[in-house]
């Protein structure tokens, strides 16, 4: 495995019983990327970050991190990486800089150095006015900053974030957006799962986009866009009666377009001429738009809802 | 069952951070203090006056000593087996299911190991602070004259350890608090009522006096009393030794094992 590999997961299955969670996951993070999970409610995101910062047996396959094996070395891999779990778990015993003492202490940080961290990252995350509260008593946007700032407190080489931004003011999430952008410049490797598609357009290096457990796809948003969807999307509504006629034509000059009620959506590609839609499609109220990842997510992952 | 003996006798590896685990829970227990105080000697001090010394006055004499000499080295052990009970078990569920607590110590490179190590430890020295502090106190009313007493007090530690290893497996098979409920009144309660806390042993039906001695307490009771009565030569002290050293080890690992299985999915 070469030096600059962060994370890299071969066949990785996890099964919960019987139900497969994460269903054979071959992925790369490359150290100093961002790189984003995104995938629709249930679809194994948590499940295979879980497994990355060593919270969870691997059923099946290889994983390593920072070039450590996660089956053997987990407690090496734990004092090196930093983890903002979907669900904060803060020590609700504690107020805020107990929590952080004591994880530096968990962490087996000498008390000099945790102390001076401790400081520095209360003022980072805006906490100081926070440092004696009890965890209860913080909004759920402190919180998360709290989270942050503790899986900072051992100068992490990676920075696993699940659902960072979920919950959160847009003040806040703006915020933390800048923050991470910090991070990203300091070199540090990011790894995040996010239900908000802007926001890994906007952060992320690289993204992979999961469902049922599987990979669908993983690379630059950029060449996502390219590659699944194109460089314009055609939007228009149709009347039931004509929908199969509008069909008919499109599949006949080889556009590639998705169905949804009553809403059509016609991907060009680089080189196809959207004249002849215009053609097909005269009576009809139109739209033409930049793609953005939101379409290769609801082309590659359905419009349909996942109840668990 | 190969497997099962196999987990209850290997001992599992464990790294110095459970000492962390026991500082947090000081830490708690030192805001708490005076809660705790309260509970862990203030009640047994009320049980050493309504029935040490008030029961107790009815009664001339019990196999050859005063009410009070017999009750006493049963009422520290069951104070041993009191406090680390309910510690291992309501607080340390708490801590597993609704505070998760645990999976938050687990993001740290400590071990599921060295967090039951530790929990236990922890329940442990709070057994302990009850069972000194009612020594301490027991001391200053002259209940204590023998210098054996400090054998007495390896024996409250075992006993102390004992069963918070035994909470710990009762929380890791827990449903919820409900469970706590039946061992409390359907286990431990009943026992501390056969194991010659209160009265003698031999004093019951055959069947509850062999219950009795299936059970734990009343081997620390026994142990007790016998080393206050000097009885060295008495093959039964060794064997009760023996009982609590073995259950120590074996319900340590089982419940070290349960938990860890529990903790890490
Ligand atoms: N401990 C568990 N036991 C059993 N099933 C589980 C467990 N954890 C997760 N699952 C199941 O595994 C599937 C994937 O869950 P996971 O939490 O990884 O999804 P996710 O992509 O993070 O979803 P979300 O976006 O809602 O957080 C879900 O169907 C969930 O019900
Ligand atoms: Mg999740």
């Amino acid at each position: 495995m070469s030096l600059d590999t962060a994370i890299e997961t071969k066949h990785i299955i996890k099964k919960y019983n019987d139900f497969v969670a994460v269903n054979g996951v071959d992925l790369k993070v490359i150290k100093g990327e961002c790189f984003g999970l995104l995938g629709p409610n249930g679809a194994g995101k948590s499940s295979l970050m879980k497994m990355m910062y060593c919270h969870s047996v691997i059923t099946e396959g290889e994983l390593f991190v920072l070039g450590l094996n996660a089956k053997k070395n987990f407690r090496e891999i734990k004092s090196k990486i930093g983890v903002v779990p979907q669900d904060n778990l803060l020590d609700s015993d504690f107020n805020a800089i107990d929590n952080l003492r004591l994880f530096a202490k968990y962490q087996q940080i000498d008390d000099y150095t945790a102390a001076e961290t401790i400081r520095s990252l209360l003022k980072l995350l805006k906490l100081e006015d926070f440092a004696n509260s009890e965890i209860e008593t913080l909004s759920g946007g402190t919180q998360r900053r709290l989270a942050i700032a503790r899986a900072l407190i051992n100068s992490p080489e990676i920075i696993f974030l699940d659902e960072p931004t979920t919950g959160l003011d847009p003040q806040s999430r703006l915020w933390l957006w800048n923050f991470m952008k910090q991070v990203k410049e300091m070199n540090g490797t990011i790894f995040l799962t996010t239900h908000y598609i802007e926001e890994a357009e906007e952060l992320c290096d690289r993204v992979a986009i999961m469902d049922r457990g599987k990979i669908l796809c993983v690379d630059q948003p950029r060449i996502l866009i390219k590659q699944h969807i194109g460089d314009e999307i055609i939007e228009f509504f149709s009347n039931p009666v004509d929908l199969n006629y509008y069909l008919n034509r499109l599949k006949e000059f080889n556009y590639e377009y998705q169905v949804y009620n009553n809403m059509v959506l016609v991907f060009l590609k680089s080189g196809q001429d959207s004249k002849k839609i215009f053609d097909i499609i005269k009576s009809e109220k139109v739209t033409v738009r930049k793609p953005s990842l939101n379409d290769v997510f609801l082309k590659l992952a359905g419009y349909n809802l996942r109840d668990e | 069952m190969n497997n099962f003996f196999k987990t209850t006798l290997t001992l599992a590896k464990i790294g110095d951070g459970y000492r962390y685990i026991w500082y947090r829970n000081f830490l708690q227990f030192r805001r708490t203090f005076f809660v705790s105080l309260f509970w862990v000697i203030l009640e047994p001090l009320m049980y050493l006056g309504a029935i040490g010394f008030g029961v107790g006055s009815y009664i001339n004499n019990i196999k050859g000593q005063s009410y009070i000499d017999f009750f006493f080295p049963g009422l520290l052990c069951s104070t041993a087996m009191m406090v680390p009970f309910f510690e291992g078990t309501y607080t340390n569920f708490t801590k597993l299911t609704f505070q998760k607590i645990y999976q938050h110590i687990l993001l740290t490179r400590i071990t599921p190991q060295e967090i039951v190590f530790g929990e236990m430890l922890w329940a442990t020295s709070k057994g302990y602070f009850g069972v000194l502090g009612l020594s301490l106190i027991a001391l200053f009313l002259g209940l204590i004259q023998d210098w054996h007493f400090i054998l007495i007090l390896i024996v409250l530690l075992i006993t102390c350890w004992l069963f918070s290893c035994l909470a710990m497996l009762i929380t890791s098979v827990a449903k919820n608090y409900d469970s706590f409920i039946y061992a409390t009144s359907g286990f431990i309660i009943p026992m501390s009522l056969i194991s010659g806390l209160y009265f003698p042993i031999e004093q019951q039906p055959l069947l509850l006096q062999i219950i009795a001695y299936i059970l734990p307490l009343s081997h620390s009771i026994d142990l007790c009393r016998a080393i206050l009565r000097h009885d060295f030569m008495d093959y039964r002290l060794y064997l009760h030794i023996s009982y609590l050293l073995f259950m120590s080890y074996a319900l340590y690992n089982l419940s070290s094992y349960k938990i860890t299985k529990k903790l890490i999915r």
